[in-house]
């Protein structure tokens, strides 16, 4: 298993960081340098994206090669995950690196869950066998459509489907724990530092 | 070979604290945990997802087969389910979640920290069923007090007689969900508060306060929620008289001729060398099975077991996975820092507090809260794909809210037990145990009756309701295990005294959840500290006068 002992973000590391926290608020010479960090009222309300402790992600997919998949079952891989979280206004799977992560996921899936692997050997298979990789935009999209279109009516039925729901479910989990999903996107505000918490703020939500 | 005054078998909430107090008192203690050491320092701080190489959900399969119940951010803190197995029957779950490292669960608990009442206590003499525990609120209430000033407890006072308050620092403020759910409550009559967490908001014996991060159960960097490691063991350690063994795999209690016991056996967890503590006091904090498996393993028929119920009245808490759904109020609302303090609100259990009304006996309490967490589960089975759903996961985010069982009493039943496996061994070759345990017709009609209650609070909120299925977990899943080792007044009906002292071997104590005579309806750690104080306030005044 790949564990980064030696990552370092630009300054400082987290460790260090709460660790001169833990001692700054244990002495008095150090509610001085407590009072400068954000509190409540900097970080409730507003809506923009703000500051964010979320550090850089660290660059593990520059020079990624797939390990699991082949060259060209990656590229379908790219399209398809790309068509279920595009680039939009936000950053999409490509920018949250979601065809590497699932790639690196199989192929260390070996050792305790062989299981997932030739499933996902079948979702490869599959878009090969329709071409995916050699449809234009508007085909790939209608052809997603139609897979997907099962989960909104339970009364059509797809041979793509269990594909769909496998590489969505898989994308889903991947976008949304990236920098890109969790702090660009959703603009998640925990792991922060500070004095006090947040509350509500909302006198309309004092009445149901 | 040195003896010891007393030697402590596992580092967690109870062992922690026998630790602490006992050195304090001028015992000279070993203090012996079968996991590796930990310093928060060093080893814990805030890592987001993408740090870590699975993004927190695991190699596929290695959390399951290995670190049931953990993630990739805590796994390290949990057992190796390969190297300590233990069996139940076939169609009879138990999940048993462990930790084997130093402070054990204290490192990544719920830090939920309750007081029970004689409305628990007392509740066999209420409505005819089981016992009552040997000890009344008032016995306990001051060690509360003494726990609570120590470990330090952020509550509001309700002035409830189902839900004592305590000595505690101040509340922390509601989050958006929370609010409405409160506001919910209080249209529905329900009691309602903010759940009473271990975690502090000011600064108390030179911890700091929360700074809201919400990675408690990864372990604290600062120390600002108690965990052995940042509170009882710097204290334990400071009067010198602590000897820290870490690594050390406790198999067996010794006993002398004289029916005393005499010291433990240990087993080297890397060396596997087989070795031997004297002390002239012997106290398990294991967690309540793990103390229960050792009285088993250390005497044919079990130790201290002229009763005959070691083992026996398993108990976890009623448990499942309550009411999930939107919040329309937060649908779109800016992204706050939502599970920063990771709290919760509290609904007190307001069954069956004076008449038996319900066709059911005992009580339950629910938790709600919601909002911004980490990662958005609801988006994985959301329909839809592009940037519509994009769009729609962000404006949910906020909104997302929950309603959950937060301990509904499971009855005592002496049919739910644990035995010895008479095959399986742990990695040690120490025999494990057999787990029987099966939820009973009261636990299941209290369940459904909290269900019902749960989706009131849901829909009073204005809450969409995602999955409405009322799904109990299966027993153990809650980590509220209790019992296998009673307290009582009689010798012949528990195995414990009320000090958590063995009635039948004057120098062996047993501290944690093994003594509880029923659940109740509260979070059982301040309870199982609570007693342990008292049991060593017992012990060392027992140990001056020589009469142990």
């Amino acid at each position: 298993m790949e564990v980064d002992e030696n990552r370092e973000s630009d300054s400082m590391t987290r460790r260090d960081a709460a660790w001169m926290i833990a001692r700054a608020l244990a002495t008095p010479a150090g509610l001085a340098l407590a009072s400068g960090w954000p509190g409540a009222a900097q970080n409730a309300g507003g809506g923009a994206m703000r500051h964010s402790n979320a550090p850089p992600e660290r660059d593990r997919w520059k020079d990624y090669r797939p390990k699991f998949f082949t060259i060209a079952q990656f590229g379908a891989l790219r399209m398809f995950t790309q068509v279920l979280i595009p680039t939009d206004e936000t950053p999409g799977a490509r920018e949250a690196h979601v065809p590497e992560f699932i790639d690196f996921v199989l192929n260390a899936a070996a050792e305790y869950a062989p299981e997932m692997q030739p499933q996902w050997q079948k979702a490869a298979d599959y878009l090969d066998s329709v071409g995916f990789a050699g449809m234009n935009a508007a085909n790939q999209e209608a052809l997603v459509a139609e897979m997907a279109a099962p989960e909104t009516d339970p009364n059509k039925t797809h041979a793509g489907f269990p594909f769909y729901r496998l590489m969505k479910e898989m994308t889903v989990r991947a976008y949304y724990t990236s920098r890109a999903g969790l702090v660009e996107n959703l603009g998640y505000q925990g792991y922060a530092y500070l004095t006090e918490f947040p509350g509500c703020n909302h006198p309309e939500h004092h009445k149901v | 070979m040195e003896t010891f005054d007393a030697v402590i078998v596992g580092s967690g909430a109870c062992g922690g604290w026998a630790a602490m107090e006992l050195a304090r008192s001028g015992f000279r203690v070993a203090l012996v945990e079968a996991g590796s050491s930990v310093n928060p320092a060093h080893d814990f701080h805030h890592r987001w997802p993408y740090e870590l190489p699975f993004h927190g959900q695991g190699q596929p399969g290695l959390l399951r087969k290995r670190y049931r119940g953990s993630t990739e951010f805590n796994y390290r803190l949990m057992i190796d389910d390969i190297e300590n197995p233990y069996t139940t029957p076939d169609g009879m779950p138990f999940r048993w979640s462990r930790s084997r490292v130093l402070g054990g669960r204290t490192l990544h608990w719920g830090r939920v920290s309750d007081r029970m009442s004689d409305l628990e206590f007392h509740a066999a003499s209420r409505d005819g069923y089981g016992d009552d525990w040997p000890v009344s609120y008032r016995d306990v209430a001051p060690y509360y007090s003494r726990v609570e000033r120590f470990i330090g407890v952020s509550a509001r006072a309700e002035n409830l007689p189902q839900f004592p308050d305590g000595d505690f620092l101040p509340a922390m403020p509601l989050n958006c969900a929370e609010t409405i759910f409160s506001a919910a409550c209080g249209k529905l009559g329900f009691p309602v508060t903010q759940r009473r967490v271990a975690q502090l908001t000011r600064m108390l014996n030179n911890r700091p306060p929360c700074h809201y991060c919400g990675n408690c159960i990864n372990g604290c960097d600062v120390g600002a929620m108690f965990s052995t490691v940042s509170s009882t063991l710097p204290e334990a350690l400071r009067t010198g008289r602590v000897t820290l063994m870490c690594d050390t795999v406790v198999s067996a209690i010794l006993m002398n001729a004289e029916n005393r016991a005499r010291g433990v056996r240990f087993i080297g967890r890397y060396n596997k060398q087989e070795g031997e503590i004297g002390a002239r006091t012997v106290i398990l904090a294991a967690s309540s099975l793990e103390n229960t498996r050792l009285m088993l393993n250390s005497q044919r028929g079990g130790l201290a077991n002229s009763s005959g119920v070691l083992g026996h009245y398993l108990m976890d808490q009623v448990s499942g996975a309550g009411v999930s759904g939107f919040l329309p109020a937060l649908k779109g609302a800016a992204i706050r820092n939502d599970d920063g303090k990771s709290s919760g609100l509290y609904i007190p259990n307001f069954i069956n507090l004076g008449k038996q009304k319900e066709t059911f006996i005992r009580g339950y309490a629910m938790s709600a809260s919601g909002g911004a967490a980490q990662f958005p589960r609801f988006a994985v089975n959301h329909a839809g794909y592009g940037s519509s759903y994009k769009r729609e996961i962000k404006r949910l985010y906020p909104a997302f809210a929950r309603v959950w069982m937060s301990g509904g009493e499971m009855l005592a039943r002496r049919e739910n037990f644990v035995e010895i496996d008479p095959e399986v061994k742990d990695a040690w070759g120490i025999p494990v145990l057999r787990i029987h345990a099966t939820h009973s017709d009261n636990d299941k009609r209290l369940y459904a009756h909290f269900h019902e209650r749960a989706r009131e609070v849901f829909h009073a909120a204005g809450g969409e309701e995602l999955d409405a299925k009322a799904a109990m977990a299966p027993p153990g899943s809650l980590i509220h295990e209790v019992g296998t080792c009673r307290m009582g007044a009689d010798p012949k009906t528990s195995v414990l005294n009320s000090y958590c002292q063995t009635h039948d071997v004057a120098n062996l104590f047993v501290f944690g959840g093994g003594c509880f005579v029923s659940t109740g309806d509260k979070h059982p750690t301040l309870t199982m500290m609570a007693l342990a104080a008292r049991g060593c306030d017992f012990l060392t005044d027992k140990a001056r006068k020589g009469e142990l």
